[in-house]
């Protein structure tokens, strides 16, 4: 039992490498108390209070006029992607609170016949990250270690440490790529709404979860984020997932990502070139090939 | 995409630039340097989605062509590359285990300078402190950070540590802190951990980009040595880097076959 536990999904990424250890020392550490921008740090509490906030927020802006969010981002509340939905803790993973803000009740609100997905993933399958697959979208934002936006005339880059993986989102109102090209990251277009930077991303795949705890979507996901900076230093971050092959209804997480501490720079961490623990990992556990293994 | 299929690529790449290189060389003189794009703060606008075009990542040097590898004319300043006695032997060994020993073969990173001339297209997106270089393969990220120091070494990075300057309108990249796991390219050129690579991209028209890379390592070479080849803007209007995940392709083909 306890070897079996030893190498469960849950601690594939702290396998994966030792940096992630510490990683969940300085981010796992349970619920954050403190508040941020002055708002709870409860999604449930934190998003109608930054909406507020945001709207009476005028924000530095580029030469070009649009809001600048230039910088090293983290999402202090997420625990490293470990849970999404309330959770007690255990010897595996952090005790977490919700990050879904809709539904109320603070859960995923799977189709029925997806009810018990989670926990066979959660027993049986490795998390693709500990395989260092892409973490997929949304949750390259919230995955251990946050993301670096580069804001550039027309195109942002989101460059994530967590082995290396990046997604750049064109706004010039140009369209999705043909629908038959699947990407672990998706295609994203970007567009303004006000103060608000609004993320459409198409073209996934089922071959990403969204939490080590075993959450997951179908390639039917598509993902709506919108990026509005809070003060300075804060972004209230919120993405609206709608995969009408595995969910009853469109949910939405909010978080806040928080400002790194100037000069925190994000640097290479190489996951599968210095991965060796994959055929340990294999011996209990299986690799994640999508929802539909069989096809 | 396997070896074959890439040269069939590059081939008709290399094609098709044959044919639209005239009105391109054309508008080198009709632009000039004071019409290349410029950012908020005046400095060259390198952003968009970039290509060598070279058979570099086959070989750097002259070499005739093989059986998947196409010929082509190298990118070495004078074609030499001035190892030591030991490290002549020991990359005439690396060409002979290639085919199972190049790291593109295990889809680790490439490091700095093959990721440049790498087969693959790749995004540089900028603001005034930071750069980014997305490359297809492997989903490669480098992070050119602008107008910094090094931080304190030692430190074993595939794509290494870069920091920029511009020098006038060169953007001018000092990299150091490699590995030794990484090659120069498919025919077994290599480097050690004391790699230093000073690398010059100088926009010369608003779609081609003049790269130059000096390579220093005293554990490998007798003298710094320099390659330059250009770097190609992408211009289909739909272009978009995509994925190249081999390394995830090759695990779920054994997991299926399990």
């Amino acid at each position: 039992m306890l070897m079996g536990r030893a190498l469960s999904p849950g601690l594939a990424i702290a396998f994966a490498c030792l940096t992630c250890m510490i990683v969940a020392a300085q981010e796992g550490g349970g619920p954050r108390k403190t508040p941020i921008a002055g708002c709870s740090p409860v999604s449930r509490n934190f998003y109608p209070c930054a909406k507020a906030k945001a709207a009476a927020f005028q924000p530095p802006r580029n030469p070009d006029g649009t809001p600048n969010m230039n910088g090293a981002w983290n999402p202090a509340t997420a625990n490293g992607s470990q849970n999404i939905e309330d959770y007690a803790g255990d010897a595996f993973l952090n005790p977490q609170i919700t990050l879904i803000v809709d539904p109320p009740d603070g859960k995923v609100p799977y189709l029925p016949q997806w009810a018990n997905k989670r926990q066979d993933n959660w027993d049986h399958y490795i998390d693709p990250l500990g395989t260092c697959y892409l973490t997929g979208v949304p949750r390259q934002v919230f995955a251990p270690r946050g993301i670096q936006i580069i804001q550039a005339p027309h195109v942002f880059a989101f460059v994530g440490e967590f082995a290396h993986q990046y997604r750049t989102i064109p706004t010039d109102g140009s369209p999705h790529i043909g629908d038959s090209i699947r990407l672990f990251m998706g295609d994203a277009r970007g567009h303004w709404e006000g103060n608000t930077l609004v993320v459409d991303t198409t073209n996934l795949t089922d071959l990403t979860w969204l939490s080590i705890s075993g959450h997951f979507h179908s390639d039917a996901l598509h993902v709506a984020e919108r990026f509005t900076l809070v003060d300075a230093d804060t972004i209230l971050y919120e993405t609206t997932l709608t995969d009408p092959k595995v969910f009853r209804q469109p949910w939405t997480m909010a978080m806040p990502l928080v400002r790194f501490e100037k000069g925190h720079e994000v640097w290479e961490e190489p996951c599968f070139e210095s991965d060796h623990d994959l055929p340990y990992l294999l011996r209990e556990h299986k690799l994640w090939i999508g929802l539909n293994p069989s096809n | 995409m396997d070896r074959s299929q890439s040269v069939k690529l590059i081939v008709a790449t290399i094609a098709l630039l044959v044919w639209v290189a005239p009105p391109a060389a054309a508008q080198v003189g009709a632009a000039g340097r004071g019409a290349l794009p410029r950012m908020w703060d005046g400095k060259p606008d390198l952003n968009g989605v970039w290509q060598a075009l070279t058979t570099a990542d086959w070989d750097l040097q002259d070499h005739s062509a093989r059986l998947g590898v196409p010929a082509g004319q190298g990118v070495v300043e004078g074609n030499d590359i001035p190892y030591q006695p030991w490290a002549l032997a020991k990359k005439q060994e690396n060409f002979k285990e290639r085919a199972t020993a190049d790291p593109e073969e295990k889809c680790f990173l490439l490091g700095v300078p093959r990721t440049m001339y790498a087969p693959f297209p790749f995004q540089i997106v900028h603001s005034p402190d930071y750069i980014a270089v997305l490359s297809e393969y492997a989903h490669t990220t480098r992070s050119i950070f602008m107008n910094s120091e090094h931080p304190p070494g030692p430190i074993e990075w595939f794509m290494g540590d870069s920091r920029g300057r511009w020098e006038g309108d060169t953007l001018v990249v000092d990299v150091k802190y490699f590995t030794d796991q990484t090659w120069l390219d498919r025919a077994g050129n290599f480097h050690s951990e004391d790699l230093h690579v000073v690398e010059r991209y100088t926009m010369t028209t608003p779609d081609h980009i003049q790269y130059e890379a000096t390579l220093e390592d005293a554990k490998v070479f007798t003298r710094p040595w320099k390659i330059s080849l250009v770097l190609y803007r992408r211009k289909e209007t739909n272009v978009r880097v995509l994925e190249y995940e081999c390394y995830a392709y090759a695990e779920q083909e054994s997991a299926r076959r399990r």
